[in-house]
């Protein structure tokens, strides 16, 4: 057996008798700027926001956490969370199957660059237009009378009677949530066909020599590449459901009755309507300590690395 | 040292509020039919005083927010505030604003009625006073700028002027007809459908508070008037009119297919009475709100006021403005801009009426003293409140008993709350 030197690297001289070397000191000099920023756009409000719910909403009284007893005491509150939650059931599975479907589709099918570049131009036009734009757009689609939606419908035969999009429960969410699904699933599409495109050529090729199907291909190796994608899907589209607003308050106002009151909706009204601050800092800080759980309980389950 | 002895004695001898003459004013407005008459005329005073106006415009929800937080903060980010008339209270009770009376000489011009001041007048001056307000002096703390009331609007071309509520019904029923509605409700979620109920429930002889801030919104004459609009007018009403706002209101009047409906004023100007996108210019007349079984039609204030925040610098150079923008000269220029006036001899001006054929309608509105919202500052809270409950009868997932009582009870703990 072949003796085996292990050479160590020679210890960085440190400058001077400080506790770290000139690389490090240039390393923190850096970083000082970024953490910074983030302590004035990140933690300084948070620690605000945090103040602000032990504070009485009219003047500076520390309350304890009166606020918090209140805010969650409040049936509003758990309206909006189960709006919220039928709102995120319904537009995160159908914009990771369209995004992925559609991925899939443009991977496999289109080997044209000018083609699949046009692809990339068209998804990228939802996702810059304002979302109170798309807002307005959608209500005058949706709105009876004159709304192309109910127009092409009645066209169609599909129905005969013109459907009340925005003013029945029923349909007043999913309406919504369509609106959503359009703007976003372009932004599935996009990170997912990227993520296709990094798949190793050479494990498909020795697939498909081993006469692995089309499916097979995509269940056993694409979609093993694609999961940590997926992850990070899930996270942003899941913080953006705990962040929609403009669309569905031009199109229902939050009704019909509560209806349609996503949580940021109701958080809006607790401070501008209601002017409750202190109550609505408390629950901004209760929703980002149980968001916070959900990501690190989602990472520790979901894989965000390839192994 | 000297230099900071300068200073300091330059600002002790600064007058309060700032009496030296500012490069420039900066104005929050609404964005929309409010503000561009105000636009328009802006340029005018730079030209006359070298003091430049810069417009910050804002949509409406987003103002209310910029205010409060700006207010909140203290910051003299602005000069010069445009408010709606139900945000008053608030400001009033929080003192966000400089008084224009006692500080800048600010009085009753006889031409402008007065309740135009009265709604800028904190705390008000008749009417339910907040507890908080109770005993304090009152000051004029907003100047009008738009006079909207909220008026009345019928097809003239089919059918006579109505009179009372009764007949508003009548009317609708008798000229509903396939993709022509009797009425439209615009019955949007929360402000919307409170704008356009209110009217009706003051009408109706109902209300949502008394003399003494006990809810009244659960009793027999508010359940009648909440009856009346989520059943019978809603028989004739559009379809969808859960979801309606003004917008979609003024389009469904524009291309034809409504009968009648309550308008602002800022709805004529920009849509109906607009020939570049309406059908049926010349078609449509404007009355004082009808009479229902009380006796009478209480229409609604929806003014748009100026106001100076306390933190601002400059405020006896924006109470120069404000005094500039409401005389009657420069209301004129104002008035052939678009701008909607509160000043009767304007309003009954033959030769204005004729170019703004809602002018008299606006004169008389003003002449029967129309309701202001109550003068709360839980205002914007009680309206979420009413609004959705409201709009959850008007979809039919509540009946009308049920959702005025889910509505009472939660605004009395609301009001409870806040010391009422």
């Amino acid at each position: 057996m072949a003796n085996v030197t292990h050479v160590r690297p020679a210890p960085v001289k440190r400058a001077g008798a400080g506790r770290f070397t000139r690389q490090e000191r240039l390393a923190y000099t850096m970083l000082v700027p970024i953490l910074g920023s983030i302590f004035l756009i990140v933690t300084y409000p948070f620690v605000l926001a945090v103040i602000q719910s032990l504070q009485a909403t009219n003047g500076a009284a520390f309350v304890g956490l009166q606020n918090y007893v209140t805010g969650l005491e409040n049936p509003l509150l758990y309206e909006a969370l189960g709006a919220t939650g039928i709102y995120a059931a319904l537009v995160l599975p159908t914009e990771i199957l369209l995004g992925l479907g559609l991925a899939l589709a443009v991977h496999r099918a289109i080997k044209s660059t000018a083609l699949r570049a046009l692809f990339f131009g068209m998804a990228i036009v939802p996702l810059v237009i304002p979302p109170i734009a798309v807002g307005v757009i959608a209500r005058l689609m949706y709105a009876p009378s004159y709304g192309v939606i109910n127009h092409i419908l009645m066209l169609t035969g599909v129905t005969h009677d013109e459907i009340n999009w925005l003013g029945q429960p029923i349909t007043a969410m999913p309406a919504v949530a369509s609106v959503d699904v359009w703007q976003w699933t372009p932004f599935v599409y996009l990170v997912l066909f990227s993520g296709f495109l990094t798949v190793p050529r050479d494990e498909i090729e020795a697939a498909q020599v081993d006469g692995a199907s089309g499916w097979a291909q995509f269940w056993r190796i694409e979609l093993y590449y694609l999961r940590p994608l997926l992850v990070l899907i899930v996270f942003f589209r899941l913080a953006d459901v705990l962040r929609v607003f403009d669309h569905v308050f031009i199109l229902t106002g939050g009704g019909p009755g509560n209806t349609t009151q996503l949580l940021s909706l109701y958080l809006y009204r607790v401070e501008f309507k209601f002017s409750d601050y202190g109550q609505a800092a408390a629950l901004a800080v209760v929703v980002l300590i149980a968001i916070s759980v959900v990501y690190s309980l989602v990472t520790r389950v979901l894989p965000l690395e390839r192994k | 040292m000297l230099v900071i002895a300068a200073l300091l004695i330059g600002a002790c001898q600064q007058a309060p509020g700032g009496g030296q003459k500012p490069a420039k004013l900066t104005i929050a407005a609404v964005q929309g039919n409010e503000d561009a008459a105000l636009k328009a005329v802006a340029p005018l005073y730079e030209q006359k005083t070298g003091i430049k106006i810069e417009i910050v415009e804002f949509p409406y929800d987003q103002l209310y927010e910029k205010l409060v937080t700006t207010f909140k903060a203290n910051s003299a980010t602005y000069d010069l505030v445009m408010m709606d008339d139900p945000w008053m209270p608030k400001f009033g009770t929080d003192e966000s604003l400089q008084p224009l009376d006692s500080s800048y000489g600010f009085k009753r011009d006889s031409d402008i009625p007065d309740v135009v001041y009265d709604v800028g007048t904190w705390p008000p001056p008749r009417g339910a006073v907040p507890p908080a307000a109770k005993g304090k002096a009152a000051h004029l703390i907003g100047i009008t700028i738009v006079g909207n009331v909220e008026m009345f609007m019928y097809r003239s071309d089919k059918g006579a002027a109505p009179k009372t509520w009764d007949e508003v019904k009548a009317n609708a029923d008798k000229n509903k007809a396939a993709n022509f509605y009797g009425y439209l409700v615009r019955g949007k979620a929360t402000n919307p459908i409170v704008a356009d109920f209110l009217p009706i429930l003051w009408s109706f002889g109902g209300d949502v508070f008394d003399q003494n801030w006990a809810v009244t919104i659960d009793n027999a004459a508010s359940l009648k008037a909440v009856k009346f609009l989520v059943q019978d007018l809603k028989a004739a009403a559009q379809p969808g009119p859960e979801s309606t706002d003004a917008a979609d209101r003024d389009r469904l009047m524009a291309i034809g297919q409504g009968y009648q409906s309550t308008v602002w004023p800022g709805e004529i100007t920009s849509v109906i009475q607009n020939a570049s996108v309406s059908q049926v210019v010349g078609k449509v007349a404007y009355i004082p709100m009808p009479a229902g079984p009380s006796g009478k039609g209480v229409g609604m204030m929806g003014n748009w006021l100026l106001g100076v925040p306390k933190a601002s610098p400059n405020g006896q150079a924006a109470a120069d403005f404000i005094t500039w923008l409401t005389s009657t000269d420069t209301q004129k220029t104002y008035v052939e801009n678009g701008g909607i006036p509160a000043r009767k001899s304007l309003l009954n001006d033959a030769a204005l009426n004729q170019k703004n054929p809602y002018f008299s309608a606006l004169a008389k509105s003003l002449d029967a003293v129309p309701n202001w919202r109550p003068r709360t500052d839980q205002w914007n809270a009680v309206e979420t409140i009413l609004g959705t409950n409201l709009n959850a009868a008007l979809a039919g997932t509540a009946t009308p008993e049920a959702a005025v009582q889910k509505a009472a009870d939660a605004i009395r703990t609301l009001m409870k709350g806040a010391g009422y």
